[in-house]
């Protein structure tokens, strides 16, 4: 899209903002624009030149700064928003089945009501443009619950199930949900450790929101899981085939080391022997752990006992 | 007066106008921009003109008659965003959704998105769910996002306009890369890496490819809003898209057998999406009969599984199975110098 197209469906959603919200601020402005607070001052410029023939002083937008606030007197009938473009919905609709799963039917009637909020002649366009993004992804059932814990700020208790151990009950504040590779994590402070941890939702059990009410910090942000990057007292040399070494690549990038055969060679946090087996095994023969040899021995009784 | 201003006055004009503007009029009011000779003055307005249709702009064009001139009009009615009452929870998922696409710094017609996000938050006032979902990405490495980023807008815009793109693709299958021509059909999402669909002129036929492993690409601009190719009306994206290893489409179809036990038996339908589900006669142990086009990659997940998931059948299956297991084995029981070597 051209940069022309761009401004004018900025420009044709400022005048209504400030219509609608007198006295916003210019830094309150920007945001809700995503656009830095000196182009937005160039924005504003530009719509004082703009106008109706012929062009007599009532006939253009009147629209000014003062003491660091926005206010607009003559709107020039852009008191609202034009309506979403076709292409608008879709990629608005096409983001919601992210949620799908965990939504319910607050999904299935937000885009009921979305469509209904096209212009009637461009519904089929929509409909064809959103068959064009397919991101209904495997989010699980438990982000509909703690999407709500998160947004009331209210504490959930769950069972959580380590692998090799009994399942746990927690106490947590949930901050944030966070999806990586597909595989979905939520962040928050666990009451057992009192700590921030991340937990992984599928292996979480009997979900429940209770009435305990918490103010979360605001910078929250959970580390995104990256083997090669966690620091722990043991590490794992993994070794993997010139087959291999392309996807793991992809994976790992700077952290793959290249080995002379083509293949490549990454050190990966070992404090989970199951993931790492899990893990080694999922490569068919084509990854090889180097060492520690308490990892290889692992593997390998794995691989015995899948051969009955 | 720059184009963007022009096109702002017009819509001033036309939101304002009560009867319809001939183009004689339009060309009163702008004489400087609509000037010159008739061809250049219409080619400028007929690219204007369209600026307005893709904003969503409802302008007409009504044929005079006794009471009513020949010009140009808009319905009002049809401009103006209307409330769409949604709930607080309708307002939640969309915005935690479509602010997590959008933080994800990849996602297909994200101006659109960023846009339409606005829009629905119009009339929400304070109210504004603050959004905690975020997602990353896989397979797009540190430095890469942008290009992912600009990828996908590119594949949106083209899918949207039915133009073909001509791109460079890498595939960690084949040692260089390849050129092809490709009409891109649609995007999906699976496990955070999106993949193209669409179909490739160099191997005449439907062809999917990772966004992330296009390392050049060019939109045909001929003929801008000419589609060149139309998508079949029962495509859908994801009967071509593999979701899990043993769907992609490497080999015919096969049906194999799987035994899971143990923990494993209970957690058969969430681990095998699509499986015909039967208990195997013994207690706490389940068969899964599934559709097989790429075994390898259906073994390899067996393995991750554990001794609980056994190949039944068919024999070469199993064989494949006992071939990559005892591989393993054997890697991993060598000398520790001579895995060095």
């Amino acid at each position: 899209m051209s940069n022309v197209h761009e401004r004018l469906r900025r420009l044709l959603f400022l005048v209504p903002y400030v219509s609608k919200h007198p006295g916003v601020t210019v830094e309150a402005l920007a945001k809700a624009l995503n656009i830095s607070r000196e182009d937005l001052l160039e924005e504003l410029d530009l719509l004082t030149c703009v106008g109706r023939p012929p062009f007599n002083p009532d006939d253009y937008i009147d629209i000014y700064v003062d003491n660091d606030r926005v206010y607009v007197d003559l709107d020039q009938r852009l008191f609202a928003p034009p309506r979403l473009t076709p292409g608008e919905a879709a990629a608005l609709a096409a983001a919601a089945e992210l949620l799908r799963p965990a939504a319910g039917d607050a999904l299935q009637s937000a885009l009921q009501k979305l469509e209904r909020v096209l212009p009637p002649s461009t519904r089929e366009r929509y409909r064809e443009m959103y068959r064009k993004i397919d991101a209904s992804a495997d989010a699980p059932q438990a982000l509909g619950p703690l999407t709500r814990a998160i947004i009331e700020r209210l504490e959930v208790t769950f069972a959580y199930a380590t692998p090799g151990r009994a399942p746990e009950s927690r106490r947590v504040r949930p901050y944030e949900l966070l999806s990586h590779r597909g595989q979905w994590y939520l962040q928050g402070f666990d009451h057992m450790r009192q700590d921030a941890r991340l937990f992984r939702l599928d292996r979480m059990e009997d979900i429940t929101v209770t009435d305990t009410a918490f103010l979360p910090p605001p910078d929250a942000r959970a580390d995104v899981p990256n083997p090669a990057r966690s620091r722990t007292e043991t590490s794992v040399r993994v070794r993997f085939s010139p087959v291999a070494a392309p996807y793991v690549k992809e994976r790992f990038g700077r952290d793959a080391r290249p080995l002379a055969d083509g293949g490549v060679e990454v050190v990966v946090a070992g404090d989970s022997e199951r993931w790492l087996t899990q893990w080694v095994l999922s490569f068919g023969g084509e990854a090889q752990v180097v060492e520690p040899a308490s990892a290889r021995a692992a593997v390998a009784r794995a691989a015995r006992a899948s051969v009955g | 007066m720059e184009r963007t201003e022009r096109i702002l006055d017009l819509v001033a004009l036309l939101l304002d106008a009560r009867e319809p503007i001939s183009w004689a009029e339009l060309r009163e009011h702008f004489p400087s921009d609509y000037g010159g000779s008739d061809d250049a003055a219409e080619r400028k307005f007929e690219r204007d003109k369209a600026e307005l249709v893709e904003l969503g702009f409802p302008l007409t064009y009504v044929q005079g008659d006794d009471e009513r001139r020949d010009g140009y009009i808009v319905d009002r009615d049809a401009y103006y965003l209307p409330e769409a009452d949604l709930t607080k929870e309708e307002l939640a998922v969309l915005y935690a959704a479509g602010s997590a696409a959008l933080a994800s710094g990849a996602f297909p017609g994200r101006d659109d998105l960023a846009h339409a996000l606005r829009k629905i938050g119009f009339f929400a006032g304070e109210s504004l769910p603050t959004p905690r979902v975020r997602m990353e990405l896989g397979a797009v490495q540190e430095g890469e996002e942008k290009e992912v980023s600009a990828r996908l807008e590119q594949l949106w815009d083209a899918c949207a306009a039915r133009k073909w793109v001509d791109l460079t693709y890498a595939s960690p299958k084949h040692p260089t890369a390849t050129q092809r021509k490709v009409d891109p059909y649609g995007l999906a999402l699976r496990r955070g890496v999106w993949t193209l669909v669409g179909h490739c002129h160099l191997r005449g036929g439907m062809r999917t490819f990772h966004v992330h492993r296009i390392r050049e690409m060019k939109v045909n601009t001929a003929r801008p809003r000419t589609p060149d190719f139309q998508v079949p009306e029962d495509f859908s994206l994801d009967a071509h898209v593999a979701y899990f290893p043993w769907q992609h489409r490497f080999h015919e179809p096969m049906e194999v057998t799987l035994r899971l036990s143990g923990a494993l038996a209970s957690r058969a339908g969430s681990l095998l999406p699509g499986a015909m589900l039967e208990s195997a006669g013994e207690e706490g142990v389940v068969r899964a009969r599934m559709r097989v086009s790429f075994l390898d990659g259906l073994v390899r997940f067996c393995l991750a599984l554990g001794p609980d998931c056994r190949v039944e059948g068919p024999e070469s299956a199993q064989a494949r199975h006992k071939e990559m297991a005892t591989r393993i084995v054997e890697r991993h029981e060598e000398p520790h110098e001579k895995v060095s070597a």
